[in-house]
């Protein structure tokens, strides 16, 4: 599900069933050499979160990106989110990221993180397949999770 | 010839008469308009989109078929790519929403190694036979509903969506 209204409804009744979170982290780099592949690997995530929400429809729910700069300090963020997460009752939370120190960052459970891949100058077709290329990486893991 | 001499009482009733005639027209067309209207709308979602899989590739196991179409969501226009699972049974063309009943998510053909036959839902694994029936025990509370489908030039070409016809 979206964090959408409409899908709010939806999943304050039927809690139990959407019990996976998840949030893209977006490192936002807005320097003339790091804008385009900030905005790049932005793009590349939320195709990504998107197909995989079309997917998990019913048992995810996809938060908005979580944007921060350079500089932001990760491991006060990821204490912040996943806190505000737990208390929200979600048994397992995923973040899927592009940004590579997050790598370091040991607060967080379950950082999936992707190297971006540039799609702007792709077809709609092999951007599709691409992508669903993409999907198929990720899926194990979230199906090891929940079972 | 003098017989028929129109009078000038005549020519006046039939003056009046016709404009009179043409104001009445005049006004009861937008009106008659206004009641006939919901037969005058065109139909939309009857329209088909033609996908590039071949019909005769096409076998008695459920295939994925892509297909994309435009989306208008308020000011957003979106291109949309959805997927539906076709099989033939016997000479007839199947096409079933891979949507699953229970909350949306998306179904594939033998998604369960241990049930090749069946359609499987990974969230909470619910399971559907080959027609879309769902299978009781599993959460689904309906069978997975099918799209209009027919064939155009040899390709598959898929409608609209309607509750399940073959259960």
């Amino acid at each position: 599900m979206h964090f959408i209204g409409r899908d709010m409804d939806q999943y304050l009744s039927q809690k139990d069933y959407v019990d996976t979170a998840v949030v893209p982290l977006v490192q936002l780099d807005l320097s003339e050499a790091g804008l385009k592949s900030s905005a790049g690997a932005s793009e590349y995530l939320q195709s990504l979160t998107t197909l995989l929400e079309k997917q998990f429809k019913g048992r995810i729910l996809l938060f908005p990106p979580m944007a921060y700069t350079k500089n932001a300090d990760r491991s006060r963020l990821s204490k912040e989110i996943s806190e505000e997460l737990e208390k929200a009752g979600f048994k397992h939370v995923f973040y899927m990221t592009t940004d590579a120190e997050w790598r370091s960052i040991d607060e967080l459970q379950n950082v999936l993180w992707l190297p971006a891949i540039p799609t702007e100058h792709m077809d709609r077709n092999f951007k599709q397949s691409v992508m669903e290329d993409q999907l198929r990486q990720v899926l194990p893991l979230f199906l090891k999770e929940w079972s | 010839m003098s017989n028929n001499r129109v009078s000038r009482r005549q020519f006046l009733g039939y003056t009046l008469t016709g404009v009179g005639g043409f104001m009445a027209a005049g006004m009861l067309m937008p009106m008659v308009r206004f009641a006939v209207d919901p037969v005058l709308q065109q139909k939309d979602g009857g329209d088909f989109v033609l996908t590039d899989q071949r019909v005769e590739d096409i076998t008695e196991e459920p295939v994925r078929v892509d297909f994309s179409f435009e989306q208008v969501d308020a000011w957003y226009t979106s291109d949309v790519t959805n997927s539906a699972w076709v099989y033939k049974e016997g000479d007839k063309l199947i096409a079933l929403s891979p949507v699953c009943k229970h909350l949306g998510c998306t179904v594939n053909w033998a998604g369960d190694p241990e049930q090749p036959t069946q359609f499987f839902c990974p969230c909470h694994a619910g399971r559907y036979e080959k027609n879309g029936q769902n299978i009781a025990g599993t959460p689904p509370l309906g069978p997975l509903d099918e799209y209009e489908v027919q064939e155009q030039d040899g390709y598959v070409a898929i409608g609209a969506v309607r509750p399940n016809t073959l259960v």
